[in-house]
């Protein structure tokens, strides 16, 4: 079954025909070509499609995207501002909080919804809040690193 | 591109009695709540329903309160929101339980009533559909042989979910919904020792809510697990000290060693407020009697074992001392 | 943003980054293809079997279905090594592990594609399987593969120097047994292809996502039937490899017939589980090693036996069972050695290259008996270390090159750091230190695939806008030239465009494809301060640029521009070209015996890492406090990646010695998720702190070596050593998971027991 779901996608209103059964990782794909929502597993198991459902971190690769009618949802690709990046982004990129790529979206989705809820996270509540986002490239260290110093630029 | 889900249609209720007579008429429904074990088990083959009937809407479930009988949570409160809630605060282990499910963007989405009814799971089981046709299925589901205990008649699968043993040591009642109306029932009585069949409810019964009984009692929870975060209990355990007068008695609650979450019996004549190394002995010797882990995930059964009940000694100890 | 002039030594950032954190990073996955036919897998649900039917004419009428190939669609093998190519894209005939590709579909969407798998009639009659190295040696197993008797792919003999003479030389002789799990990469990014074919012109493109395009180029020609200027590999981002896309892989080959067979594009992206099985991993391993050594600490004599199991297919193990032989040199000075390694097939996926290719294991093994004999012979397990260094230059017993060595200034930077002197043996109960060392080879010296072309060529385009294009190692190329890396725009990996490489394996990108780009850049240079003399009517000699700005020997009057130049230059000329290759010398090659060229290499990297942890007894469980690395890379071109690096490859170690293993039950793996394959989270993760050694090596470029996988053999062997120090208690398995640890210790109290009885038996009596 078919149905019209209304959401506000990184700050624009978006509605969309999708299938009960669809999946807002797949929609968020196909549908609003927002493709840093990474596949990383076969499904709640790595992190790399976390967005913002409502602010809160959430695993788009296990949400129904009927589910999120009425929601607000955001990706990495709505972070940036006029061409600049955020704070995280830039600290990500700057401290070398990324290598491959592949689970940065979702890397920053995580943290990005820790600082608006925490703005000055300490380093426990960091690795808190990105505990279910696997990274296989930089053992952590300099994703803590960018973390503390987004939330030390953006205060 | 995904693999699609299996065709179903979305039901979303707006209240417990639509949910319940929505599953009536449809046998092949199931109730949604976070999705965080039913899409993932969907994304896997494991669930035939044409029709999903989704919770979210339903004001009740989202609901926790407090009065002097005690508190009542419903059960579609996340479990990142009953963490985060000042009125569990007098309920440490339930706190604890909850902040050490998988991963924060599960706990999110993830409710108590879910991780309640959280299937349960084996390494035979939580794979994909060609993986377990490979293997001619198990008697979990679409097969006949159980790979863990191929002589036995019963499915092993390990019930995992962190909160049942918080909430068991701390005295909680269930509330049921069904096609008859409410009913209350301990939440012990809630689960079955058969991992096929765990759940002790008919298919159109709806757990609403969690009653918790007013008053503090000291009370812990910790797992073992490969990583610090993300997996599954390897073993779980619940510990609290009630406020019984002259006697403080000891709970002790185990998870994720056998089909279904349940108290260690013969506690009961323990003073909890004289725990000596005799005492922590005999908790140690109830748990490693009363828990029957099998090779249900890829470390041995009597590691967890040993694992079970050296927690429960411990917690013990730690509140005893407290 | 301003401009940052780019030394060579300067911390920054990626050249990509900005794509990364945007999402603006396209992998393979994310190119667009929604007219891509969608491209599915079927797979083998038997370990071992002859194909007696492969029916797919139900498959193919169903509405939808474009494209069915199976193994009758491609007759010839593929493989990495010229040599051992014993694996066709589909399986012919026979399966050899659960889980191998029978036959494939390309339909219109993924639900098709599914409905179409099941339709595929296949019957196989089932031979006896094999999943332990043993089980597939034993006198009657069946064999694996017509041609290797016994099972066995590879048996490897090397001896060096007189071993019986270092025993008998020896003051302490000691011989452990290690049983090392198999291990693989789990890169974030599962596999993807898309592949496109047009009939008209007879053209296949492919998008992958391999870490050696040019190899699947190869393959793709020669499985295909394609000449290979037909063919075009380009590379999107890769999330990530470890070794695991350092060979062609099924998938590449598979799609690419699917798009042929339904002339058009296939989108083919694996899910999860079948990453895992596409493995490639590091072996299951078996190390068995004696070492002698002198009351001083000085190393006498080693004799090691390995056995790996390998999987079903060749892949790269004859070069994996070789490494873990050559490497035992290189490291320190042992004056004889003796290495029997084998090689044996299983009827598991097969396994292959992974971070630290070939030494991890071994190097687990020798730097836990060596701390365990120091111990014995109450020696600081740093002495003991500096007791047995190299000086370099110098070759090894096995003829490898040794030109740089920064192994002393490695251990003298992680013991400050940690304060060992200060704390070690004065831990609190459950806390202990462990050391390790460890080192890696610098790109192979010698190519797989021998054609007498370069090792690595580079072009750079200088053009109108003043933009220099490059392939890579940017900052090298701004080094030379004087000028901003912003100015670099690096063109990744496109048959089309960019020229042959070999890829990013063996850590040989900085190493080779460096020194590349450097001659590329010196070239271009040439031409630019050319012009600019010819502008300033100065001699070249007299030519510098630095900053972007040309000027002649001190005068300040006359500069010119970086834009001013590259005009100039391109005068009559237009568009400029240059090129840079390197090629290792025969010198780097190593030794004439068997096998002698594996391990050689231009430069080897070294670590040393000193891992403190707390253990709990009662549980069983680790945790890993802290890490202290220093990594010798020769030159950090980039000292903020090279820390990345570090920390990763550390980090890597850690997942194999604490919680990742591949387990199967009668050849279906249980592991196959991100769930059940223990990839280490943030919670249990490290601080690693790391210090960067430079011993500039005369053949890096600005005297560079690997940074990416020399310190992750040193981190399973240092936690080892620190559980010893922690609670004295020998672990000889990995990953030290709590039910291992729990088990160790009751084994040794049982064994204390059984000694303390004993001893007051003697007492008595």
């Amino acid at each position: 079954m078919k149905r019209i779901i209304r959401l506000k996608l990184n700050g624009r209103d978006r509605e969309d025909a999708v299938s009960d059964n669809a999946l807002l990782i797949d929609y968020l794909r196909e549908t609003a070509a927002a493709t840093s929502v990474k596949q990383g597993c076969d499904g709640g198991e790595c992190g790399a499609c976390t967005v913002l459902i409502d602010g809160q971190a959430r695993p788009a690769c296990i949400t129904l995207a009927a589910t999120c009618d009425g929601r607000a949802v955001e990706t990495v690709e709505g972070l940036a501002r006029d061409g600049r990046l955020s704070a995280l982004q830039r600290a990500f990129h700057e401290r070398l909080g990324v290598q491959c790529g592949f689970c940065t979206p979702g890397m920053i989705m995580a943290a990005e919804g820790l600082l608006r809820d925490n703005a000055r996270p300490d380093e426990a509540a960091i690795r808190q809040a990105l505990a279910g986002n696997l990274c296989r490239c930089t053992g952590y260290v300099k994703i803590i690193e960018a973390v503390q110093a987004a939330a030390e630029a953006q205060s | 591109m995904n693999a699609p889900l299996p065709d179903f249609s979305l039901a979303r209720p707006q209240s417990a009695d639509e949910a319940v007579a929505q599953r009536l008429a449809a046998p092949a429904a199931r109730y949604l709540a976070g999705g965080t074990d039913l899409v993932v088990n969907m994304r896997r083959g494991l669930v035939d329903a044409d029709l999903l009937i989704d919770l979210s809407g339903i004001d009740e479930l989202a609901t926790l309160s407090a009065n002097e009988s005690g508190l009542t949570i419903g059960a579609g409160v996340t479990l990142a929101a009953l963490a985060a809630d000042p009125a569990l605060k007098t309920y440490p282990a339930i706190v604890q339980a909850a902040n050490a499910v998988a991963g924060p963007g599960h706990r999110a989405a993830a409710t108590l009533g879910g991780n309640l009814c959280l299937d349960t799971r084996c390494l035979y089981y939580n794979q994909s559909e060609w993986w377990r046709r490979s293997n001619d299925y198990c008697l979990k589901y679409k097969g006949d042989v159980c790979h863990v205990a191929p002589t036995g008649d019963k499915c092993r699968a390990a019930f995992s979910g962190d909160l049942a043993p918080a909430l068991l040591v701390h005295d909680a009642e269930i509330e049921i919904a069904g096609p008859d109306g409410r009913r209350r029932l301990p939440l012990t009585e809630l689960y079955r020792d058969d991992g096929a069949a765990y759940l002790a409810l008919t298919p159109e019964e709806l757990l609403v809510a969690v009653h918790l009984p007013a008053g503090s009692r000291h009370s812990a929870y910790e797992k073992v697990r490969l990583r610090g975060a993300i997996d599954f209990p390897l073993a779980g355990v619940a510990v609290a000290v009630t406020d019984d007068d002259p006697t403080p008695r000891l709970k002790v609650a185990v998870t994720g060693t056998n089909s279904r979450p349940f108290l260690i019996e013969g506690l009961d004549d323990l003073d909890a407020g004289q725990l000596g190394e005799a005492e922590l002995v005999l908790i140690d010797k109830a748990v490693q009697k009363q828990v029957s882990p099998v090779r249900t995930t890829m470390v041995a059964g009597h590691y967890r074992r040993l694992a079970a009940a050296r927690l429960a000694r411990r917690l013990a100890a730690g509140l005893a001392s407290a | 943003m301003s401009k940052v002039m780019s030394k060579a030594g300067t911390r920054l950032p990626l050249i990509d980054g900005v794509e990364k954190v945007t999402g603006a990073a396209q992998f393979t996955a994310d190119l667009p293809a929604r007219d891509a036919l969608v491209g599915r897998i079927l797979r083998s649900p038997v370990a071992h079997g002859e194909i007696v039917r492969l029916g797919a004419s139900k498959a193919l009428a169903l509405e939808g279905v474009r494209a069915v190939v199976t193994g009758a669609d491609c007759a010839h093998t593929y493989g990495i090594l010229p040599i051992a190519m014993n694996e066709y894209p589909l399986a012919r005939d026979k399966v050899r592990y659960r889980g191998e590709p029978v036959a494939a579909v390309a339909a219109i969407d993924a639900a098709t594609a599914e409905r179409a798998l099941a339709l595929i009639e296949l019957e196989i009659r089932e031979f006896p399987a094999y999943f332990t190295a043993d089980a597939a040696l034993a006198d009657d197993a069946a064999l694996i593969h017509d041609d290797k008797p016994g099972n066995l792919e590879r048996h490897v003999h090397d001896s060096f120097g007189d071993v019986a003479a270092g025993f008998a030389e020896a003051d302490l002789v000691s011989e452990e047994t290690f049983l090392c799990a198999e291990v693989t990469h789990a890169m974030m990014e599962p596999h993807a292809a898309l592949a496109d074919y047009d009939r008209e012109h007879d053209r296949l493109t492919l998008h992958t996502v391999s870490q050696v395009p040019y190899y699947v180029h190869l393959m793709l020609a020669r499985c295909l039937e394609m000449e290979a200027s037909r063919i075009r590999v380009i590379k999107p981002f890769v999330g990530g490899g470890f070794g695991a896309r350092t060979e062609t892989l099924n998938f590449e080959l598979i799609v690419a017939l699917l798009a042929r067979r339904a002339n058009g594009k296939v989108m083919m992206t694996l899910s999860r589980e079948e990453t895992f099985l596409t493995h490639r991993g590091r072996p299951q391993t078996d190390v068995r090693l004696k070492l002698g050594m002198t009351r001083d600490g000085r190393l006498t004599a080693a004799d090691c036996e390995v056995t790996q199991r390998g999987g079903a297919y060749a892949g790269y193990g004859i070069v994996t069972i070789l490494y873990a032989g050559a490497l035992l040199h290189g490291l320190y000075d042992i004056p004889a050695t003796h290495y029997e390694g084998r090689r044996v097939y299983a009827n598991l996926p097969p396994c292959g290259a992974m971070r630290g290719h070939g030494t991890v294991d071994m190097r687990h093994a020798f730097e836990c008996l060596l701390d365990r004999m120091a111990r014995e012979l109450n020696l600081d397990p740093f002495a003991v270390r500096r007791r047995n260094l190299l000086t370099a230059p110098m070759r090894t017993l096995n003829d490898l090159m040794v030109n740089s060595y920064g192994l002393d200034e490695c251990l003298e930077r992680v013991e400050q750091a940690s304060g060992w002197v200060k704390r070690k043996g004065k831990l609190p109960p459950g806390r202990g230190l462990g050391l390790a060392c460890s080192h890696y080879v610098s790109g192979a010296a010698k190519a797989v695939h021998r054609t007498g072309e370069p090792h690595a060529v580079v072009t750079l385009k200088l053009d109108f806008d003043a933009g220099v294009t490059a392939i890579t190692v940017a900052l090298a190329v701004a080094e030379v030239l004087g000028i901003d890396v912003g100015r670099v725009r690096v063109v990744a990996n496109d048959s089309a465009v960019t020229p042959k490489d070999n890829g990013a394996y063996s850590s040989r990108v900085t190493f080779m494809v460096g020194n590349a780009a450097i001659e590329a850049a010196k070239n271009l240079r040439e031409i630019l301060i050319e012009a600019a003399a010819g502008k300033l009517d100065a001699p070249a000699a007299e030519i510098d640029c630095i900053g972007e700005t040309f000027r002649v020997d001190g005068g300040a009057q006359s500069e010119l521009s970086f834009a001013e130049v590259t005009a100039a230059a391109l005068v009559d000329t237009g568009t400029i070209t240059t090129k840079g290759t390197f090629t290792c010398p025969p010198e780097a090659q190593g030794g004439k015996h068997r096998g002698g060229a594996v391990g050689s290499t231009m430069g080897f990297s070294y670590a040393a890492q000193v891992v403190e942890v707390s253990v709990d007894e009662d549980l069983g469980t680790i945790r890993v406090e802290k890490v202290w690395a220093a990594h010798d890379c020769g030159f950090a071109i980039n000292p903020l990646a090279v820390e990345g690096q570090v920390q990763g490859s550390v980090w890597m170690g850690m997942g194999q010695a604490l919680s990742e293993e591949t387990r199967f039950a009668d050849g279906l793996p249980v592991h196959a998720s991100m769930l059940d394959y223990g990839v280490p989270t943030i919670a249990e993760s490290p601080d690693i702190h790391v210090d960067i050694v430079e011993s500039i090596d005369p053949l890096g470029p600005f005297g560079a070596k690997e940074a990416g996988e020399g310190a992750l053999s040193g981190f399973p062997p240092a936690m080892v050593n620190a559980v010893a120090d922690a609670i004295g208690l020998d672990v000889n398995v990995l990953p030290v998971t709590p039910d291992r640890l729990v088990e160790a210790l009751t084994q040794k109290r049982r064994a204390d027991k059984r000694q303390a009885a004993k001893a007051a038996k003697v007492a008595v009596s």
